[in-house]
């Protein structure tokens, strides 16, 4: 029993020693006044507290464990060490969330922890969550990330919402992740790994009317500060604008110099501004380049006195102006240039040209210019720097004048004949020559043996004139210019009695690059050098020309009249002290150019189985290239694929070219001339070559036509011309003497035919013949054919019957022609009627009264009359029929022909006593 | 009474040729303001789907068949000022928001809406003036900034609903003020005594 009460006493013991020791007090330890402060932008959560006093006792370090809920869910914890020595002050905690804090209520709670003691939780600080509303709300919003961040945004849906859809515009789905962390609250987590394609990027929940909007962006990274001075009281550094940041507005890069906000107008302009102590030595110069995602800082180090960038200068005026140099003056703005060692660039523009001059000094603020030219205008341009310590040049400042005028400069004179007429032609000045606008030109001219002269004033802008001198005496022509300062110097060139450009051989030049490369021999002569003129070969031209110095024996001659095609003559002359002596000439072409087609006129010849081919040579006037020579090419037409065939390659006076042994064929023939510029002028013809038969035959065709054409002019001549060839041929048969008695004996032996022939027997048959006497009509000439047709009628009986012979009587033994016997007079049988004498005959052709011993006539009686018809019945005689009578005549005795001889019977009439 | 007449003899020639010319600035402004909304939608990427449906910002009374022409004028102006109003806030908004990156074809077109509208707004002062010949009243805009939004996602959207707007009075503004000649010469008709009634009222 005591054992007992000993043991329970020792045991108390210890437990009231337990109790003494002192951590026995820390076991209270623990937080205290717990505050909790949060930044919903930032998402950051700061919690301060107090150890509680029995935490005095503790010597060693004490730990606080902090939780993080979210939603209920513990999302984070942490430990906040205390020193011993710490131990009694105030502590604190932060911590960011990932997740914006109005996503879900955030509960922060705190134990202690010393040695194997760890209190209780404390009491939750709880950081309550947004409060839905009718519309999905999203955080955070208006964040500012940086690229490659990953973002958390939450959704957290309207009451009784459900969730849709949850994305940020401008990104791959597979960069996005989404959870759900409550019924109403929806997480998207994004790795913005790449620049956002908007200034502001949208993060969408469920409906496009509800969503939030996220800058991606960069921190600065500008570089390249450089400061220097202008106004030698103030620092102005610049920089270079380094990756974009892609933050805009407010969230843009702002710039502190020296500590010193820069303005919107400096960071624009990428360059600020600060008044600082310049002569400072040499310092570093800090520029801040801050965004909400980071900041940069640039140093330059720099002593600025020898960084001086001056302004440009100011008023640039030129205070002086002359005709060949002015002062030019300007001014500083800045007060401390006055005492800079100042260098300067002088920049003169005129005429496309430029000149640098430079210039310096303390304070510089003027210059002379000098070596301009008269009435001139000018722009000049100034800028300076520091000459000690040079860091750059100003900005140029600019200003213009205009040099006074001046006497004009020598004219340069030449002459060219034309028509009889001396023409002195001189250059116009250049602007840079007259030196001043020229009011007119004095030309003057003597003999060069008188001293007495004439003169002619010129008025621009003529600058040339016509002058008919004395070709047999030299004279001196002067020519002075004029402005308003006063006359230039005159010049003067000699016309010599025999004007030059004679009895020199032209030689060929070619032209290259636009214009001729002359070369001469050099003559003693040329005192004053050598003058080299030009003009077109074949057209009036204003000649041109160009004056080179002694010694020189070559130029290039350019004008911008120079023609391709066009031959110019070029002719070179010795500058003497009397008139120019012509040297030598030169013919050619800038540029030779083509000859157009068919310019060559062609003639050809077949000469057996050669071709002559011939041609007028193409006048010079003409060319457009020197003629080189002739080329001729022929082709076969009859193969459409022969060959060209070239034939001959002569010289340029050839005028004629042969094709020899050339086939029979059909042949194109092609003459081009040959030129620099090639082969030119093309003129073809074509060419069928007959063979020998066929010429033969054509020869015999030609022949017996011209044959068979003679015949048959002879033939219409002789026909024509028949009574005169008769004549010729065959005398007029002398007409018979009929007597009475042999009339009357006849009559009384009844009834004879008489045939006369009147061509085939010669006058002696005829005259044989007593019976009829052929009596030569007056007149006789060419017969007509109403004549003939009256010859036919002369044996017409008084009723229109013609005695017509029988076909069955027709011996050719005695004919009468009856057309010898015609009257021109066209009256029938009058003059023969005077003739025939024999008073029976007579009474019986004329005298009706004898017709009653005729037969009836075709009044009476029908031709078709058996009876009359059958000559037999009618004892030789036969009544006629008008028409009959001359069908027959023409038919069958073809009265055309001039060798045709007509029988005709005339019928000796019956004695009436029968 | 008299005086009305007066107008009435001498008044609707010019007014008729003001409203012709309103009606054509309005709907130039109309077609202006399609294309501002076009290109807005371009650049800040926004839906198809998007509705903006959030009440309208610009606030007159109910249109009503009693109204006169008048009224209906004074209605339209009203609205179009406001119109004016909310467009140069949302210019000032976006400029502080969204600005600084290069001035482009939005920005342009933007402009040109704004000068469009001014246009259109001294027309139709003009033509209320030569309705009754009283000085045009100003609305208010102070209520409506209290619904200025603060954050950049609302921003966008309250731009894009004052465009909406200004889209929606443009096409209003056609409507009545090609249809004005016609009432006016109505009105004409009818009896003055309604006139001296209103005049009364007010």
């Amino acid at each position: 029993m005591m054992f007992t009460w000993v043991f329970l006493v020792s045991l108390f013991c210890m437990g009231t020693q337990d109790r003494s020791d002192p951590d026995d007090g820390v076991i209270q330890c623990g937080p205290q006044n717990m505050t909790e402060t949060h930044n919903f932008t930032d998402q950051r959560i700061f919690l301060t507290w107090e150890d509680d006093p029995s935490c005095s006792a503790i010597q060693e370090e004490l730990i606080y464990e902090v939780e993080v809920l979210r939603a209920g869910k513990r999302v984070h914890d942490d430990e906040v060490v205390v020193t011993a020595d710490h131990i009694g002050t105030t502590h604190s905690w932060n911590w960011t969330s990932p997740l914006a804090l109005e996503c879900a209520s955030h509960s922060i709670r705190l134990s202690s922890r010393y040695k194997n003691h760890t209190s209780p939780w404390s009491q939750e600080q709880t950081i309550p969550g947004t409060s839905p509303s009718d519309l999905p709300k999203i955080f955070p919003q208006d964040r500012v990330v940086e690229v490659g961040s990953r973002v958390s945004f939450c959704c957290v849906l309207e009451p009784g919402g459900r969730f849709d859809k949850m994305f940020i515009k401008g990104y791959n789905s597979t960069d996005m992740n989404t959870t759900k962390i409550s019924n109403q609250t929806y997480v998207l987590t994004v790795d913005l790994n790449t620049p956002p394609p908007y200034i502001c990027t949208d993060v969408i929940c469920n409906t496009y009317d509800s969503g939030a909007c996220v800058y991606v962006g960069y921190p600065p990274a500008d570089w390249g500060l450089q400061c220097e001075t202008r106004d030698l009281q103030s620092v102005e550094c610049h920089w270079n604008i380094g990756r974009e940041t892609h933050l805009t507005g407010p969230r843009a890069t702002a710039y502190r110099l020296l500590g010193r906000l820069c303005s919107d107008e400096e960071t624009k302009r990428r360059s600020c501004k600060q008044k600082v102590q310049v002569n400072v030595g040499e310092r570093n110069w800090t520029l801040k380049a801050q965004n909400v995602l980071g900041s940069h800082e640039l140093t330059d180090r720099a002593d600025l006195s020898e960084r001086v960038h001056m302004f440009a200068p100011k008023k640039l005026t030129a205070s002086t102006v002359n005709s060949r140099n002015v002062s030019l003056e300007w001014s500083w703005t800045i007060q401390e240039y006055n005492q800079l060692h100042i260098m300067c660039q002088i920049r003169l523009r005129h005429g496309g040209q430029t000149h640098m001059i430079n210039d310096s000094g303390v304070g510089l603020n003027v210059t002379v210019l000098r070596g301009l030219m008269p009435s001139q205008r000018y722009t000049v341009q100034v800028r300076c720097g520091t000459e000690h310590h040079f860091w750059k040049w100003s900005d140029w400042s600019t200003s213009t004048f205009r040099t006074k005028d001046d006497l004009p400069d020598s004219l340069d004179v030449w002459i060219q004949t034309e028509h009889n007429q001396t023409i002195i032609i001189w250059k116009k000045l250049l602007p840079n020559q007259s030196h001043g606008d020229i009011t007119d030109y004095e030309v003057t001219w003597r003999k060069a043996t008188e001293r007495e002269r004439q003169n002619k004033t010129i008025f621009p802008p003529e600058h040339s004139v016509a002058l008919s001198l004395d070709t047999s005496e030299e004279h001196i022509v002067t020519v002075t210019a004029r402005n308003v300062i006063g006359s230039s110097s005159p010049a003067a060139i000699t016309i010599s009695t025999l004007h030059p450009g004679r009895e020199v051989e032209s030689a060929h030049i070619s032209g290259s690059d636009g214009g001729f490369n002359v070369s001469w021999s050099v003559n003693p002569a040329a005192s004053c050098g050598y003058v080299v003129d030009w003009c077109p070969t074949f057209s009036i031209c204003r000649v041109e020309w160009l004056k080179v110095p002694p010694g020189v024996t070559n130029a290039r001659i350019l004008s911008e009249h120079f023609t391709d095609g066009v031959r110019y003559s070029l002719s070179i002359y010795a500058c003497t002290q009397g008139a120019p002596e012509l040297l030598e000439r030169r013919e050619g072409y800038v540029r030779e150019t083509k000859l157009p087609d068919n310019q060559i006129q062609l003639k050809w010849e077949q000469l057996g189985s050669d071709v002559q081919v011939s041609w007028t040579a193409i006048a010079p006037r003409n060319q457009s290239a020197f003629i080189q020579g002739y080329i001729m090419y022929y082709t076969d037409n009859s193969t459409p694929r022969s060959n060209l065939n070239r034939s001959f390659n002569i010289g340029p006076e050839a005028t004629s070219l042969t094709v020899k042994n050339l086939p029979i064929s059909s042949y194109k023939f092609t003459v081009k001339a040959l030129t620099s510029a090639g082969e030119c002028g093309d003129t073809s013809f074509s060419l069928s070559m007959n063979s020998l038969t066929d010429k033969m035959i054509m020869a015999v065709i030609i022949s017996l036509v011209s044959v068979f054409s003679l015949l048959s002019l002879v033939t219409i001549l002789c026909y024509r011309h028949w009574t005169c060839v008769k004549l010729k041929i065959y005398p007029p048969i002398p007409k018979p003497v009929l007597t009475d008695n042999w009339l009357t004996s006849l009559g009384e032996h009844g009834r004879h035919w008489l045939h006369v022939d009147s061509c085939h027997h010669s006058e002696t048959d005829i005259v044989d013949v007593p019976q009829l006497y052929c009596k030569q009509p007056p007149g006789n000439g060419d017969i007509s054919q109403e004549e003939r047709h009256f010859v036919s009628a002369q044996t017409q009986s008084p009723k229109g019957y013609y005695n017509q012979p029988l076909r069955s009587r027709a011996p050719a033994a005695l004919t009468l022609n009856t057309k010898n016997i015609s009257s021109p007079s066209g009256l029938p049988s009058v003059p023969h009627r005077s003739v025939f004498v024999n008073p029976s005959y007579d009474s019986m052709l004329q005298t009706d009264d004898h017709s009653g011993k005729y037969r009836p006539s075709m009044d009476s009686v029908s031709p078709s009359s058996p009876e009359l018809q059958d000559g037999k019945n009618l004892d030789g005689y036969q009544p006629q029929s008008p028409v009959e009578t001359c069908g027959q005549t023409q038919t069958e005795e073809n009265p055309e022909s001039p060798l045709s001889c007509v029988s005709t019977y005339i019928l000796i009439p019956h004695s009436s006593s029968k | 009474m008299a005086d009305r007449r007066t107008r009435g003899t001498t008044g609707p020639e010019p007014s008729r040729t003001t409203a012709a010319r309103a009606a054509a600035i309005a709907e130039q402004l109309h077609h202006e303001c399609g294309l501002l909304l076009e290109l807005f939608r371009k650049k800040e990427s926004l839906s198809p789907d998007l509705t903006a449906a959030d009440g309208r910002l610009v606030s007159v009374p109910p249109p009503s068949s009693q109204l006169d022409t008048r009224d209906k004028l004074w209605r339209l102006h009203s609205a179009l000022l406001q119109c004016r109003g909310l467009l140069e806030r949302a210019i000032t908004k976006e400029e502080e928001e969204l600005g600084g990156a290069e001035k482009g074809e939005y920005e342009s077109q933007r402009k040109t809406v704004r000068d469009r509208l001014s246009l259109l707004l001294a027309n139709t002062g003009e033509l209320l003036k030569a309705t009754d010949g009283t000085a045009v009243l100003t609305p208010s805009l102070e209520g409506s900034e209290v619904d200025r939004p603060t954050v950049l996602f609302e921003v966008k959207l309250w731009i894009y609903r004052i465009f909406k707007e200004l889209d929606y009075w443009t096409k209003t503004a056609i409507t009545t003020l090609q249809a004005l000649p016609s009432a006016a010469a109505r009105e004409r008709g009818r009896s003055g005594g309604i006139r001296r009634k209103r005049s009364a009222r007010r």
